[in-house]
């Protein structure tokens, strides 16, 4: 039926109501789930160690911590200030190790090389070892994102 | 009482209509030419796939999705369960078989270009099935989750992250958050043992479907000059034929799987460094390759976004071919039977280089 002047018929109109609620009902179910399949876990904004762990590092030397779910790479410099990275290769995301005969970080799966400042120098990694602020407070030891201590 | 079946037969086929599907089956015929042997790499196909779902669901009685369980519970199938080890080494010998002859079917139908018309949507639904029994590869390779199981799905669940925008959030899909954890492996046992089998039968009663709606292709020399191609019924001479083949197979899969068991290593630590020798299985070994001969940047992007768009674009044309290849019997219609074998030459190439 269509009255006099309309655009569309009773029936279109009628389709269009319940197709259209039907859908906007949909997309509320889809909200959530899509909010519980994309979990919110995110990498931390700073991880507590124990200073002592670290305290009795040689300069030159470097020790894995534990950042989140990844390594975390921590590197005593001369002056004896300490230099943390996370320690997954730029390139794919596969775990580096720190080469202590050739000061240099490798990362095994597409044979990509750093040297001692974490800067991409051989392979196919396209960017610098990601850096992360070191701060020491009382006992603990503080390995953050950059920019995360203000917070803090 | 004596049941008559003819009588219960009547009365399912009153219900369920079925006759119609035996009387074609028992008239289907299938052409007798040159090319005819790769008419049994389908079926060869189903037959792996019978015997992924049938060990795949033996393996799942006992495996463990669990960061803690998981390497523990295939040393179990593997130690404990009777013939365990040779179930484990069944599914995974014919995965590589399952993967091997859809490429040969894959192949057989582009060089003899039986993808024309009236074929296309039986090539795109076949192309749909290629991808998914890669991801069935890539997710079950997770699952012993050991060393290089670990290294190889870091590397491809981070492979999206080349695309930007979209990139991050399929690999978080993926992995179950920013990185690869316990969760991700819980994840990839559910891709591989409930929404993949989903999917592949879905797409696979398409493919069938039209398989048996178009018939089986003839030679398209054939099929130009109108020539009557000689036939053999499909019941039960050919089946008899397939029969014989699937027996040359499934000794050929137990063979393998009896000397060359695969080893388990030990249980995956996210700390350690990736192992030395990280590498996917032999299916994606040219792709491997492919990926690690880009430079780290090509202008203002990543070569890997450059490598990742290549690989994307050419798995787009191959979906599309049967567009593309439009006049299969002109000259435009033998580039692309040269693409093809450049394609096989290209695989081959890397997949060896890789190895070296």
């Amino acid at each position: 039926m269509r009255i006099d002047n309309a655009y569309f018929t009773r029936r279109k109109f009628l389709n269009s109501l319940l197709g259209g609620w039907l859908g906007t009902l949909a997309v509320t179910f889809i909200s959530p789930i899509v909010k519980f399949v994309w979990p919110p876990f995110k990498e931390p904004d700073e991880v507590k160690l124990v200073f002592a762990d670290y305290s009795g590092m040689k300069s030159g030397e470097v020790k894995n911590f534990v950042w989140g779910n990844k390594p975390g790479l921590l590197k005593r410099a001369e002056d004896g200030s300490f230099i943390a990275w996370v320690g997954v290769c730029t390139h794919l995301d596969c775990n580096v190790t720190w080469v202590a005969d050739k000061k240099k970080f490798f990362c095994a799966c597409h044979e990509g090389w750093y040297d001692e400042n974490g800067t991409n120098i051989a392979g196919p990694p396209p960017k610098p070892l990601r850096r992360l602020e070191t701060a020491v407070e009382g006992e603990d030891f503080f390995v953050r994102k950059p920019g995360a201590g203000a917070k803090a | 009482m004596k049941i008559d079946l003819k009588k219960v037969g009547a009365w399912f086929d009153d219900r369920l209509a079925l006759t119609p599907i035996f009387k074609y089956m028992t008239k289907k015929e299938v052409p007798q030419h040159s090319h005819s042997i790769w008419y049994y790499t389908g079926s060869s196909i189903l037959l792996f796939l019978m015997i992924q779902i049938v060990t795949g669901i033996m393996l799942a009685l006992y495996y463990r999705p669990t960061l803690e369980g998981a390497t523990a519970s295939i040393g179990r199938i593997m130690t404990e369960l009777p013939l365990g080890w040779l179930i484990r080494s069944i599914h995974s010998w014919s995965a590589t078989f399952m993967i091997a002859f859809v490429m040969i079917h894959l192949l057989a139908i582009w060089f003899t270009k039986s993808y024309r018309k009236p074929r296309e949507a039986t090539w795109m639904t076949g192309m749909m099935l290629l991808v998914v029994s890669m991801v069935f590869g890539f997710t079950g390779y997770l699952l012993p989750w050991d060393d290089l199981s670990l290294s190889a799905t870091k590397v491809g669940t981070n492979i999206p992250m080349a695309i930007p925008v979209v990139g991050k959030w399929v690999t978080q899909f993926l992995r179950g958050g920013d990185d690869v954890t316990g969760d991700t492996l819980t994840r990839f046992f559910l891709f591989h043992v409930c929404i993949l089998p989903l999917v592949i039968f879905a797409i696979l009663a398409v493919h069938i479907l039209l398989v048996q709606k178009e018939g089986m292709s003839v030679p398209l020399k054939d099929e130009i000059e109108k020539k009557r191609v000689p036939a053999l019924p499909f019941w039960p001479n050919f089946v008899l034929r397939e029969v014989m083949i699937w027996l040359v197979l499934l000794g050929t899969v137990l063979t393998l799987s009896l000397v060359f068991a695969p080893s388990l290593g030990l249980s995956a630590d996210l700390m350690a460094p990736a192992p030395a020798g990280v590498k996917p299985e032999w299916y994606f070994l040219f792709l491997f390759q492919t990926l690690k001969i880009f430079p780290a940047n090509m202008g203002p992007v990543t070569g890997e976004f450059v490598a990742v768009v290549i690989i994307l674009l050419t798995v787009v044309a191959i979906f599309f071919l049967p567009f593309l290849d439009n006049k299969p019997d002109k000259k435009k219609g033998k580039i692309f039977t040269w693409l093809g074998a450049f394609g096989v030459i290209y695989a081959i190439v890397f997949s060896i280089w890789s190895l070296l």
